[in-house]
């Protein structure tokens, strides 16, 4: 049988085919391909991973923007707030102050109306006292025109000084 | 459209269902049986030339390779083991061109050779260094033997052990070592140079681009080996995996490609590589060697002492005898497995074809029909096999891969699940460090 007897040519030629073969390609190709594959996939693997950090960063980056808006708006809101508050209070406190402004103005008004108001009594004083005197003066004088009636007012006078 | 496709396929079934008709007509009703036996040989075997694609008579020379009898080495075309002689059909009365072998005489250090391409001989088919029976002597022990091997089937062209029938004479023969470039050995230096090519256009791609992954053919190349460096050697070999994925992938891609090139029918391929036991052979012992090599201690301890009872192993060594003809049996399985399917597939298409030649004596009918269901059968059946090829390119990894992990057994399954737990080691090469490492850990 012809077919299953191995020839010692083919066995050695085989032999020599295969082992070349296998040193070329261990040396020059399989180990570069390997290298190669798992590289990339390792790249790959690595890019995926890179992507999906990025877009959990993304997300967090976004979440994070949110927040500061809000704490903004919140801020600003207050901030208004705060603004409204104070123009009232000064509002309030100008309006305060001029009423008491007013008021001292009103207060030395009327003590200086109060002193006028005296001083013209005063005056008015002296001025009816003098009046009631220059009446007098004028009516005594009148009264007096005989030397009778001078002698005993003089006297009259004269006894009510003694009696003091 | 269809109806067009229709219309040119059963014509095409009708002439050549006709065919036959004509060829008949023109070669006379009696036909000489087809020699299957000799066909399907010539075809599954070896050849010292390379037949030039659609010709029987052409061959491509190859260098003949021999040490004659007398240690001298001598080298010669193959084109010179025949010539081209104008035979006339016995039939026909036509004349044809035929290659007849013819007695090659090398002159070499002043000594003249004689070879011839035997035919009727023990070497059926090989060079063989011919002698000439002259002396009374010699004749008289080719009458000896020609009593003992009377049985031959030719009448006066029986062979004769140790003769060689040329020409309607005998010479003693001598079959020397053949180193021959033949058919089968110009072969396998294309697959090989086919391998070569096939990896270091990756390699190529790799070095010019990078990271970027090929495309097209040798995005497909890649893949490949992909799915045997990860599917079949990483899987099972773990951290060893680089240490052997050169010989694995190396034996795939011969093999695959081997098996293919044997599916095309013309010149670059045509020969039977992996249906030929010789490189089979070669490959199951490398397998063997690669085994045994770089086997562990573990390995070799199961071999000789295994954990089975002690009486199957002490007085007798019933079980040492089994492990050891496991040796083996594994690598003689895969040699014997690649070979027969291979073979297998060739003969049946072969086998197929031939039909057409049987069936043409029962005439024209018998002959159309088996034309159309023959050729049917044969184009399935070399679909078939270039599943087979990779199949069995891919079977023989995987076993190959499977024997070189079983012996790359440490034997320390229990120890390591504990192990992996409280400190992940990353698995030392060293038994004794990991005996030592085992212990500290306990």
């Amino acid at each position: 049988m012809e077919l299953f007897t191995p020839e010692l040519g083919l066995v050695f030629w085989m032999f020599i085919a295969f082992i070349i073969l296998f040193f070329v390609l261990a040396k020059w190709g399989w180990p570069i391909i390997i290298k190669n594959m798992e590289e990339r996939a390792d790249t790959i693997d690595k890019g995926v991973e890179y992507a999906k950090e990025a877009k959990a960063q993304l997300d967090s980056a976004r979440a994070d923007a949110q927040k500061f808006l809000d704490e903004a708006r919140r801020q600003q809101a207050e901030i208004l707030r705060d603004a409204a508050k104070m123009k009232s209070q000064i509002i309030e406190e100008a309006k305060k102050e001029a009423s008491e402004e007013a008021k001292k103005v009103m207060d030395a008004a009327k003590v200086s109306i109060e002193q006028s108001r005296k001083e013209a009594e005063l005056q008015f004083r002296d001025e009816v006292s003098k009046f009631s005197l220059d009446i007098a003066e004028k009516m005594v004088r009148s009264q007096l025109k005989g030397d009778k009636a001078q002698t005993e007012l003089v006297n009259k006078l004269l006894d009510e000084i003694e009696n003091n | 459209m269809n109806s067009k496709k229709v219309s040119i396929i059963l014509g095409l079934i009708v002439m050549i269902l006709l065919s036959p008709l004509t060829m008949n007509a023109s070669n006379g009703d009696k036909e000489e049986g087809v020699n299957v036996k000799e066909i399907m040989f010539h075809h599954l075997g070896d050849g010292y030339g390379w037949e030039v694609p659609f010709s029987h008579v052409y061959r491509i020379p190859l260098p003949v390779i021999v040490r004659a009898e007398d240690g001298k080495w001598i080298c010669f075309s193959s084109s010179r083991l025949t010539k081209l002689e104008e035979v006339v059909d016995h039939k026909t009365g036509k004349t044809k061109l035929e290659a007849v072998p013819q007695i090659v005489n090398v002159n070499k250090d002043g000594k003249s050779y004689n070879f011839v391409l035997a035919h009727y001989s023990s070497h059926s088919n090989k060079v063989v260094q011919i002698f000439p029976v002259e002396s009374d002597n010699d004749k008289s022990e080719l009458k000896a033997a020609s009593e003992i091997s009377s049985e031959g089937e030719y009448g006066v062209d029986r062979v004769i052990d140790g003769y060689v029938l040329f020409d309607g004479q005998y010479y003693k023969e001598y079959r020397p070592i053949d180193f021959s470039i033949t058919k089968n050995v110009l072969a396998l230096f294309i697959t090989a140079l086919i391998v070569t090519l096939m990896v270091m256009s990756v390699v190529r791609w790799y070095a010019k681009k990078g990271l970027k992954a090929p495309r097209k053919g040798m995005g497909f190349m890649e893949m490949l080996i992909d799915f045997i460096y990860t599917g079949v050697i990483k899987s099972s070999l773990h951290d060893k995996a680089k240490q052997f994925a050169p010989f694995l992938l190396t034996c795939f891609f011969f093999i695959l490609v081997m098996n293919l090139v044997g599916l095309i029918v013309i010149f670059p391929g045509g020969a039977n590589l992996t249906g030929n036991i010789a490189v089979t052979l070669v490959l199951a012992v490398l397998v063997f060697i690669v085994i045994n090599i770089k086997a562990t201690k573990h390995y070799w301890k199961e071999i000789f002492w295994p954990d089975v009872p002690l009486f199957l192993k002490f007085p007798l060594p019933i079980m040492q005898c089994i492990e050891i003809f496991g040796i083996f049996t594994k690598p003689a399985a895969l040699c014997v497995r690649l070979f027969a399917n291979m073979m297998g597939g060739h003969m049946i298409v072969i086998t197929l074809t031939l039909l057409i030649f049987i069936f043409a004596a029962f005439g024209a009918a018998a002959t159309g029909g088996s034309v159309v269901i023959s050729i049917v059968f044969s184009i399935f059946m070399l679909a078939l096999d270039i599943l087979v090829s990779f199949i069995q390119a891919y079977v023989f990894t995987l076993l190959a891969t499977l024997f070189i992990a079983m012996a790359q057994d440490n034997g320390h399954h229990e120890e390591k699940h504990p192990q992996v737990e409280h400190a992940s080691l990353p698995d030392p090469d060293n038994d004794e460090k990991k005996d030592g490492s085992t212990q500290v850990v306990a």
